[in-house]
């Protein structure tokens, strides 16, 4: 038996009625933000923030504006959009041969005089040991490369792919080299994993892709950003919950100022519940950017060093996107302002979302019905090779659907 | 396989059937003329009459989208737009009417249709006018069910007509020959020929 729909329609009905009672009071919280926003001084409320002991994070660093309005910037006449995006076929126990792959999506697209465009898949299977886990360099332990930390492999793959495409696009013209999603791995800096896994992945891997675009960036006009649409995170909402107008304490210390109030009941709750896109969209007119905002993580400012992660949002017209780039493009006002222009025009040939991104993912996108036939092919080749084929009975189960 | 000159080649063989095969086209709107002649590679080599062609994305699930208002022209929509080119496909679809043998050339289907992959070439001017110098090609495209039959005829003998030297006495043969397909029919044959020549 399926979703019995008729049972949650009732309460999807509640949701949408509490969701209607709150919306008064959400926009009240939504313009003290606003409100604060236009007003804190930034540079107290930045030393604030760094004496601070906030429960929230990220909190978002500041620079010496944070309510600055950008509009759309000039665009190059000439210009080069990078995207790449991955998908990936997880490791599943029920198969005859444990494996993964990953298919890696890439877009190279040139406008201007002598416009072309180069879109390709390249799609990599995994199947022998040292592929299907990670192992220690300076030990013998190791981590199973499946389920998110495959996530995470694709994801620095994604980058190396991109740093690879930069290398092979006219140093001429100015270039944009985009992925998908955010720029800080949280999987790989935070505490999920042991810290080889993080050493292999990052310091080996992630790290060098971003040195060597920065390297790129030094000798021409290449800016990296990576696109968040509808991004949920509430970093610059945190940082103005220090501001005055909500804790009234010279140097916040959440724990022992607050520690006894429950959520909703602490000062700075007056901005609680909405999140950056609201205020900035709020701020922002079409097709302007915000200013740009540091993330301040301990983890990723330790581990992200000198490509430490910024972000800026931006109108795209039909929402508002976060922009992450490091800090070698914020401090940049070429390749900022570069970012901008190219994302917007991104944007418009994409209908709200870069059309690069959006082709990059179509280049990449494994269906359910390539998995099934993925999984054809390799009991297929198995069968060639009168090797067994064999598959857990729940599988066999999922497959026959008897009565 | 057929392996000679590049310059006329559209594109290869994706479906194939005995009456008829599909070309995808290297180039986006790289397709001949309706009623063009093409012959594919392949052990049986085909003469193909183009009667349909399309162009549509190439994952059958995304739509084209309007993407011009802004733009000046429809060539600014695709400059604008680069990887459009990629994106889209050109198809045409040909009736098969003979086929050419060692010996020479066969006005009747071969025993096997071209394989997939099989190129597709335009036929040259030379090779049209000695292809079409027996009216006896018009058979399999006048007697086969494609659809709007009358104006892919036309078109073809007026592709054709334009390569002989001598156009009345080609359309001449043509219309006695279809005459002789279409029996009773002489409105039908006469609405052709008007079309042909017009």
């Amino acid at each position: 038996m399926s979703l019995d729909l008729h049972k949650i329609a009732g309460q999807i009905q509640d949701v949408a009625s509490d969701l209607n009672a709150n919306e008064g009071d959400r926009e009240s919280r939504l313009e003290r933000a606003l409100s604060t926003l236009t007003s804190a001084q930034p540079e107290a409320l930045e030393k604030k923030r760094v004496k601070s002991r906030a429960n929230f994070s990220p909190i978002a660093g500041l620079g010496e504006s944070m309510a600055g309005r950008y509009p759309y910037p000039a665009l190059p006449s000439d210009y080069t959009v990078l995207a790449v995006d991955g998908s990936h076929i997880d490791v599943d126990r029920h198969l005859a041969v444990q494996c993964y792959l990953i298919n890696m999506g890439t877009v190279h697209i040139r406008y201007g005089l002598n416009p072309e465009a180069r879109l390709g898949s390249e799609p990599r299977l995994y199947t022998d040991e040292d592929s299907m886990h990670i192992i220690d360099p300076e030990g013998n332990r190791t981590q199973s490369l499946e389920g998110q930390l495959l996530g995470e492999l694709r994801a620095v793959e994604e980058l190396r792919t991109l740093a690879t495409l930069a290398k092979e696009t006219d140093p001429d013209i100015p270039a944009l080299a985009l992925i998908d999603g955010s720029l800080i791995l949280w999987g790989l800096v935070g505490q999920t994993y042991p810290d080889f896994v993080r050493r292999v992945l990052m310091d080996d891997i992630y790290l060098p892709a971003l040195d060597e675009l920065r390297e790129m960036a030094k000798q021409r006009p290449l800016a990296l950003a990576s696109y968040i649409s509808l991004p949920r995170s509430a970093d610059v909402v945190n940082v103005l919950r220090l501001d005055a107008h909500q804790c009234p304490y010279d140097v916040s210390n959440c724990d022992d100022h607050c520690g006894s109030l429950r959520p909703g009941q602490r000062p700075c709750d007056a901005v609680s519940g909405v999140v950056d896109r609201d205020v900035l969209g709020s701020l922002l007119d079409g097709e302007e950017r915000s200013d740009s905002f540091i993330n301040t993580s301990v983890t990723v400012e330790r581990y992200y060093g000198e490509h430490a992660v910024h972000f800026y949002y931006l109108n795209a017209g039909a929402e508002m996107a976060r922009v992450e780039v490091p800090a070698w493009v914020a401090e940049s006002p070429e390749l900022l302002e570069l970012s901008h222009a190219m994302l917007i025009d991104q944007c418009r040939k994409g209908h709200g979302y870069p059309i690069a991104i959006s082709e990059a993912h179509e280049q990449a996108v494994v269906t359910t019905k390539d998995r099934e036939e993925f999984q054809l092919m390799l009991e297929g080749a198995l069968q060639d090779h009168r090797l067994p084929v064999y598959t857990s009975q729940k599988n066999f189960s999922k497959r026959m659907k008897w009565l | 396989m057929n392996l000679d000159n590049n310059e006329t080649r559209l594109g290869e063989v994706v479906e194939t059937s005995t009456t008829g095969f599909v070309t995808q086209c290297y180039q986006l709107y790289g397709a001949p003329a309706l009623g063009a002649l093409v012959k594919s590679g392949g052990p049986h080599p085909a003469y193909g009459v183009v009667h349909h062609v399309a162009t549509q994305g190439i994952d059958p699930t995304r739509r084209p989208v309007a993407r011009g208002q802004n733009e000046a022209t429809e060539e600014d929509v695709y400059k604008s737009n680069p990887q459009l080119a990629h994106l889209l496909r050109t198809d045409f679809q040909a009736v098969v009417v003979g086929h050419s043998t060692d010996d020479g050339i066969r006005y009747h289907l071969p025993s096997t249709p071209p394989p997939i992959y099989a190129f597709v070439h335009l036929c040259s001017n030379e090779e049209v006018v000695k292809f079409t110098a027996n009216p006896a090609f018009l058979r399999p495209l006048a007697t086969s069910n494609i659809i709007a039959l009358e104006e892919v005829v036309a078109s073809c003998l007026r592709y054709v007509a334009s390569m002989h030297e001598d156009t009345e006495k080609f359309l001449t043969g043509a219309g006695k020959q279809l005459a002789a397909f279409f029996p009773g029919d002489f409105r039908r044959v006469e609405t052709i020929l008007q079309r042909a020549i017009s």
